[in-house]
């Protein structure tokens, strides 16, 4: 799930650096070079792939072309932000090896489950969206209620990441506001509207070689400076006297255990069951990469090449936290204390270890990929944004029967809308930081329901229409009401989330627990009370009314469900090994 | 008539462009070592690393260079 960039930036953040006129990183000419390089190819992409997107199924879901690898990279690509790098590292600084479990038990058995489990549904019912999905599923009122929330929240979430760029930008390069908004904004327009998905897919897999070539020497040469991981350990115990920064679960047992404040019930049923599955099987900008798959088979191993790949990032992030304990000479502190003494933050660790590791050249790689990392993020929120605005909106709504060229313009269209609306939310939110907040937690609130109303339609062929559109709601209104709660009561938290030492990560595990369970017994009630769809019409929706085509691999290992299981024991030992 | 460019191609060129211009400055710093060097800027992480990413780019670059339709 997204890093939330109101949990990396406070309101004076900005006015810290406005004030104090530092820098993080000095770049020289080479570096500008690299970057310069990334861009020039970002827009060539744009520009020779324009000519092959002239059909909608083109333009909106790259023709369906793509192989099982470029759709698994795109897929966790499109989850790989920048400010998930930094926001992560600085977590695991912070916290230790625990924030590892959002990259483990909160990804790889939802992505695991979407590839064996869910995209059979998703692919043969040749849907464009999840709310197209819906919409055969349960008709238009669920397919509405979920389209108008995620094309709004999705550009706002877009224009937060920019905002956030922006603000990266100047921190560690000392680069104007200004120009890192509209620069990144009309790149990003300029290769969207141009190549649409394509484009967009394209340009996440160079992403993701781009932040593995940049941040990949840290964890190396930390490694190399400080002995090797047994002697990390033991300097990180040494110099914290605290064993809870090197363990997953054994300090879960309590909420005061532990730094987050958390239990393990919350991460296992909140994180690892509800909000997980609810992101990666259900959030349109990462299911649509998949969508774009050639054949039944490569969408099926798309989330499980990603699911490999995800598991392997935590090198990456959480590891250089965990040296930057160790080799930092300074000590880092929380957001409040850094504005107001003026020291870094626990945000800032991944570019001090870059500016640590790198000399010019190698620093312009890992700001490229820093750069990249936001530029795809903003491009994902924009061209699933155009797709279902065009799709699930526009077409289902306005102007169904409009010729495929027209939705072709539409599409291209909204791409600049969308990036211009994303421009005026980063400058709305530049004079209201407080706005980021409360997106980010509307954003949340869909996430959890709408992963009840899917799986329960796919799973029961009793689920009726009507059933499908009050649980969506009454999920959706559940959590928007336990996070009013606490808002105005601080002290209900107790119940919110099981403890009055929870913390807030807590509170977001069981605020989305809640809202599922609710979704889900509202479904089932409803369903019940109403009429339910003839099994003939729910043919390729629903698991045990529709045939799943049969695949011929040639080979017991090519496959899916011989690599998920791969995969998933490969988490099992890697939990056991930092248990 | 070439094959359309692969996904790849572009990874590749990316990749040597990069590796290229990497390698050419750790050289330079091999005999204009910075000021104020970085850690463990003896190990010459620009030369390995950037021959790494340009010999990469170049088998990828060559691999998936767009041929001609026949």
């Amino acid at each position: 799930m997204p890093f939330l960039a109101s949990k990396f930036f406070l309101p004076g953040t900005l006015a810290l650096f406005q004030t104090q006129g530092r820098s993080l990183a000095h770049l020289n000419s080479i570096d500008i070079l690299v970057i310069a390089v990334y861009f020039a190819i970002v827009i060539f992409i744009g520009f020779y792939l324009k000519g092959s997107t002239n059909t909608s199924e083109e333009f909106f879901m790259a023709g369906r072309e793509m192989t099982a690898w470029i759709a698994g990279l795109s897929f966790v690509s499109a989850n790989l932000g920048s400010l998930e790098l930094m926001g992560w590292a600085g977590s695991a600084y912070q916290y230790g090896i625990l924030a590892t479990h959002w990259y483990w038990i909160g990804a790889i058995p939802a992505m695991l489950f979407l590839g064996i489990i869910m995209m059979p549904f998703y692919y043969i019912s040749k849907t464009h969206s999840v709310p197209g999905y819906l919409h055969l599923r349960y008709g238009d009122g669920a397919r509405a209620l979920s389209a108008v929330s995620f094309a709004f929240m999705t550009v706002l979430m877009s224009g937060i990441n920019m905002y956030s760029m922006a603000i990266v930008m100047k921190v560690v390069l000392g680069w104007d506001l200004n120009f890192s908004i509209w620069v990144s904004s009309i790149t990003v327009a300029l290769y969207v509207a141009l190549g649409g998905l394509r484009s967009a897919i394209f340009n996440e897999v160079l992403q993701f070689l781009l932040i593995w070539l940049g941040a990949l020497l840290v964890p190396i040469l930390g490694l190399v400076e400080v002995g090797g991981w047994t002697n990390l350990r033991e300097q990180i115990l040494h110099r914290l006297g605290s064993a809870e920064y090197v363990h997953m679960w054994s300090t879960l047992g309590h909420f005061h255990d532990n730094p987050m404040g958390i239990h393990w019930t919350g991460i296992v049923f909140g994180l690892g069951l509800v909000i997980s599955f609810g992101y990666w099987t259900t959030d349109f900008l990462v299911v649509q990469r998949v969508l774009s798959a050639h054949n039944l088979r490569a969408a099926r191993m798309a989330p499980i090449i990603g699911a490999g790949f995800k598991m392997a990032v935590p090198f990456i992030v959480i590891l250089p936290g965990l040296l930057a304990l160790s080799v930092l000479p300074f000590h880092l502190v929380g957001e409040t204390q850094a504005v107001a003494t003026g020291q870094h933050s626990y945000n800032e660790v991944l570019p001090l270890m870059l500016v640590r590791y790198c000399s010019p050249g190698l620093l312009g790689l890992g700001v490229t990929a820093l750069i990249a990392g936001f530029m795809s993020g903003m491009a994902g929120n924009v061209s699933a944004f155009s797709t279902v605005w065009t799709y699930d909106i526009y077409g289902a709504f306005i102007n169904k029967r409009a010729s495929d060229q027209h939705y072709v313009k539409m599409g291209r269209w909204c791409t600049f809308i969308g990036v211009l609306i994303s421009v005026g939310t980063a400058y709305l939110v530049q004079h209201a930081a407080s706005i980021m907040d409360y997106v980010q937690a509307l954003f949340s609130f869909f996430i959890a329901p709408l992963f009840g109303t899917v799986i329960i339609g796919m799973l029961w062929k009793r689920a009726t229409k009507a059933a499908g559109f009050w649980g969506l709601l009454a999920g959706t209104l559940t959590a928007v009401g336990l996070w009013a709660w606490v808002r105005h009561d601080p002290s209900a938290l107790r119940y919110v989330a099981l403890s009055s030492d929870a913390r807030a990560m807590a509170e977001d595990m069981y605020r989305a627990l809640w809202s599922w369970l609710v979704c889900v017994m509202i479904t089932i009630v409803v369903s019940y009370m109403t009429r339910p769809r003839p099994e003939a019409e729910l043919e390729g929706l629903v698991y045990g009314a529709s045939k799943i085509p049969e695949e011929h691999d040639d080979q017991w290992y090519q496959k899916p469900i011989v690599w998920a299981g791969v995969i998933f024991a490969i988490f099992i030992v890697l939990n056991i090994i930092f248990w | 008539m070439r094959e359309t460019m692969s996904i790849w191609f572009f990874a590749g060129v990316l990749l040597l462009i990069y590796g290229l211009i990497i390698v050419a400055e750790g050289t330079w710093e091999l005999a204009h070592p910075p000021t104020h060097p970085p850690v463990l800027f003896n190990l010459h992480p620009a030369l390995w690393w950037g021959g790494m990413m340009a010999i990469a780019g170049l088998a990828y670059t060559i691999r998936f260079w767009p041929r001609v339709r026949r």
